[in-house]
């Protein structure tokens, strides 16, 4: 497969996670706006912190912070910008990807940018922000079930679960880095948190309605089937490489190393452990590894040297 | 039967009663005000007298029997699926990028198989000799010592590349994929207007509307037996690979694009995606020791054939513009030595000049020993004096086209023009009197187009694909182009024209 292509469709997957989540973060944002509790004031806050806005200093109503998550062509990181980056990338690599992936892809475009999108998001947030993820679903669900499983499927999915691996990571360090004294206690906060993680029906399921950080913390961090914990993802973010290294050459592993030693971190910790050490000194190392794969995978698979690879 | 065709076609009424203004009768389409009213031009659907052509009956009848709304309806459906898609070109404004759909009309326009025959067979015969044409200019120039066609208009053409001169061209292939433009002219004989044998677009459109008349009008089109065009991408593909440097076995073969921000760039990632082969951008490729290379996230593998889509001057900086960096240094070089072929092959343009042109029906005699079974339209070359005094002193009725030009830049239209506009030109005519050709202005012939919710009357072209290879083959099917505006001439899609699907018929109607 083309360098060129691999790197585009990496940067699909990434950037249709993140218009998913921060879709997500918008609604939990809009929900919580709802109520008069001091719980559901701090929900806003969360939200913007684990994006990143806090530093960045940005205030303002909630309800407009929202809408400019959504559908605010400034800012880098709004709904509106990864998706039309996530469209940018696939018509570069419309060869490479399916008419189904593409028509879904371009469809939820269409939606964002379309004339109406200010006006359907006013009439109602919430309809609007279930519908993107709606359409997102669609495309991911395409993916799965036209793209054939093999080169490029795994550079997409490696993106999604990067991507994922490293929000939700910022979620947790927002939330819960200090085990012992975590910033989030108010149960509808903690709710919201697991809202923002579309992790609370599963939650429920696996430790009934008793809502608390410690096992908000072990959910998010260490459960082995829910798809979007860290292990989860740390896991398939290993299992594509170990593929995708196997099918290009394995004398090109450094992608590969770093992705099994973050597996392999998360695969034998638990959260007592966590607890005794701190959550923030993991999720810390968990940001700062995925950062490395994602440099690493770019060094091995796309910009590599080319004296390296010249034939003799 | 689907959709109720059939319905149609039981009907109390026969198709021969039908005439042209029966498609706007009030009840059938009431938005319309006017008759269809086809012009002094030839007209694709009904004859002179008003009735409908044969082969147009089937469709009338469906027509008529969906009536203007339903109509009207099928059109947005088809302009929708088309945005859905994707199939879209991009406009450049002064601050922003749009994506357009490129103009669709949902009527296929039709051609029964009789017509088609000629067609097929005289663009056959024009590619072999331009073919050969182009292998003698690069060789020998056998025909420039024998004075046949002037010496200095062939070597000082703008697309006439010195560099080619004496290379080796597989099967002597030069123009592998060739988009030729042909008209109607008004006593209903088709005439080539343009030859293209650069970097020809619009076969997607082609497939892509296709596609969207099967979706429309599938009654019509199982009773009619259209002749299929799905299979243009695997003989693309087969053309292309028999092109292949020799001793390579299992070629690797590549679209080379501008990239996402050219016009035709649906085109090429679409026309890849069928062949199933990398669409490549110039900095894809690597060239090392006069060998090509793509990188791939396994490291570097050999380009053997190279389906450009990118103009001449911009493949290889180190030979043609050098300023260019859509292709890739070194990639003549690599071509010279035989390693990779390069289609349509660098310098296949001067066969398609528009002075050139005027040899064209000499130069089909000239190597075939045939005459020409596609006529040309007459041409004035400004570069003689006496004719270019004949352009000047009739410059109201004639077109006139800068040789280098396309796309419909660079062109009068003189009984479209104003008084000022046609001064102006004159100007520029005798500034550079070799830089231009002039035909007589030809009324297009006219097919039936909903615009507004009205059936209207527009001009239209034809552009059949033709592939060249081992042997010449014609896609049995072509992109009708569509003036949109009333009366226009014009029908290149960058200057607001639209398109429709083409139905060949088989030769036999299926019962």
């Amino acid at each position: 497969m083309l360098a060129r292509v691999a790197d585009s469709l990496y940067w699909i997957g990434r950037y249709v996670e993140r218009a998913e989540h921060v879709s997500r973060l918008s609604a939990v944002m809009l929900n919580a706006n709802l109520d008069l509790t001091a719980g559901a004031a701090q929900v806003g806050d969360l939200a913007l912190t684990a994006l990143g806005y806090k530093e960045a200093g940005k205030s303002g109503q909630l309800y407009d912070q929202a809408m400019g998550l959504a559908l605010n062509r400034e800012d880098a990181g709004s709904v509106i910008v990864s998706v039309s980056r996530a469209r940018e990338n696939a018509r570069q690599v419309r060869d490479q990807i399916t008419t189904e992936v593409w028509e879904r892809l371009n469809l939820a475009y269409l939606r964002m940018t379309g004339e109406a999108a200010d006006e359907a998001f006013e009439a109602d947030p919430a309809q609007f922000l279930q519908e993107i993820i709606a359409d997102l679903h669609l495309i991911k669900g395409a993916v799965d079930t036209t793209l054939s499983h093999g080169e490029g499927w795994r550079f997409l999915i490696l993106g999604v679960y990067l991507e994922r691996a490293q929000l939700i990571g910022s979620l947790l360090q927002v939330c819960l880095s200090d085990a012992g004294a975590p910033a989030v206690t108010d149960p509808i906060a903690l709710m919201s948190l697991l809202r923002m993680a579309c992790a609370l029906e599963p939650y429920l399921r696996a430790y009934t309605a008793d809502i608390n950080p410690r096992s908000i913390l072990e959910f998010l961090l260490f459960d082995d089937e829910f798809p979007r914990s860290i292990r989860f993802c740390t896991s398939r973010i290993q299992q594509r490489l170990e593929e995708l290294s196997r099918q290009v050459g394995a004398s090109r592993g450094e992608a590969l190393r770093l992705a099994g030693k973050l597996d392999a971190r998360l695969r034998y910790a638990d959260v007592e452990e966590v607890e005794a050490i701190g959550a923030g000194a993991l999720l810390a190392a968990v940001s700062g590894e995925c950062a490395g794969i994602h440099e690493a995978i770019y060094e091995t698979f796309v910009a590599y040297p080319l004296e390296f690879s010249l034939p003799a | 039967m689907k959709r109720g065709d059939g319905q149609a076609m039981n009907s109390a009424v026969s198709a021969s009663e039908f005439m042209a203004k029966d498609l706007l009768m009030e009840d059938v389409l009431p938005l319309a005000q006017a008759a269809y009213l086809p012009g002094a031009a030839y007209d694709e659907m009904f004859d002179p007298a008003g009735s409908v052509r044969e082969h147009y009956e089937l469709l009338q009848h469906r027509m008529i029997s969906l009536g203007a709304e339903e109509l009207a309806e099928r059109q947005r459906t088809l302009e929708r699926s088309f945005l859905l898609q994707g199939v879209t070109f991009t406009v450049y404004g002064a601050e922003s990028a749009t994506e357009r759909i490129i103009p669709t009309d949902l009527f296929p326009r039709i051609l029964p198989a009789k017509e088609w025959s000629v067609i097929e067979t005289g663009l056959t015969q024009r590619l072999l000799a331009l073919n050969a044409f182009l292998a003698d200019i690069y060789s020998d120039q056998k025909i420039l010592k024998d004075g046949v066609a002037p010496k200095e208009l062939v070597l000082g053409a703008p697309s006439y590349r010195r560099e080619m001169q004496g290379l080796y061209v597989p099967h002597g292939a030069y123009a592998n994929v060739c988009g030729s433009d042909l008209i109607r002219c008004p006593d209903g004989a088709f005439a080539v207007l343009e030859d293209n044998l650069r970097v020809p677009s619009g076969v997607s459109y082609m497939l892509a509307n296709r596609d969207a008349s099967r979706r429309t009008f599938p009654g019509v089109f199982r009773q009619a037996g259209v002749r299929p065009v799905e299979r243009y991408p695997d003989l693309l593909l087969s053309t292309l690979k028999t092109l292949a440097p020799e001793r390579r076995s299992d070629p690797q073969v590549v679209v080379l694009t501008p990239g996402v921000y050219n016009s035709a760039y649906y085109e090429h990632a679409y026309l890849a995606r069928l062949m199933g082969v990398p669409l490549l951008e110039g900095r894809d490729l690597v060239v090392h020791d006069n060998r090509v290379f793509m990188r791939t996230t396994s490291g570097l593998r050999r380009v053997d054939v190279i389906y450009r889509r990118v103009d001449d001057d911009f493949i290889d900086p180190l030979t043609f513009r050098r300023d260019s960096a859509l292709g890739a240094a070194g990639l003549f070089n690599a071509y010279r030595a035989g390693n990779v072929v390069i289609c349509n092959a660098p310098g296949a343009g001067v066969a398609d000049d528009k002075a050139v042109y005027a040899f064209v029906p000499d130069i089909i005699r000239y190597y075939l020993g045939e005459d020409p079974i596609l006529p040309n339209i007459e041409t004035f070359l400004c570069r003689e004096p006496s004719q270019l005094s004949h352009v000047l002193a009739n410059l109201d009725k004639l077109v006139v086209k800068a040789v280098g030009a396309s796309g419909g830049y660079g062109m009068l239209v003189g009984p479209h023009a104003s008084a000022a506009e046609r001064e102006a030109f004159a100007d520029a005519l005798k500034a550079n009197p070799s830089n231009y050709i002039a035909q007589p202005t030809i009324q297009l012939s006219t097919a039936p187009c909903l615009v507004d919710g009205r059936i209207e009357p527009r001009h239209v072209d034809l552009r059949p694909f033709i592939l060249s290879g081992e042997s010449v083959v014609v896609t049995p099917g072509a992109l009708t182009r569509v003036a949109l505006k009333r009366g226009s001439l014009v029908v290149n899609s960058s200057q607001g024209g639209g398109s429709k699907d083409t139905w060949v018929l088989a030769e036999e109607p299926r019962p």
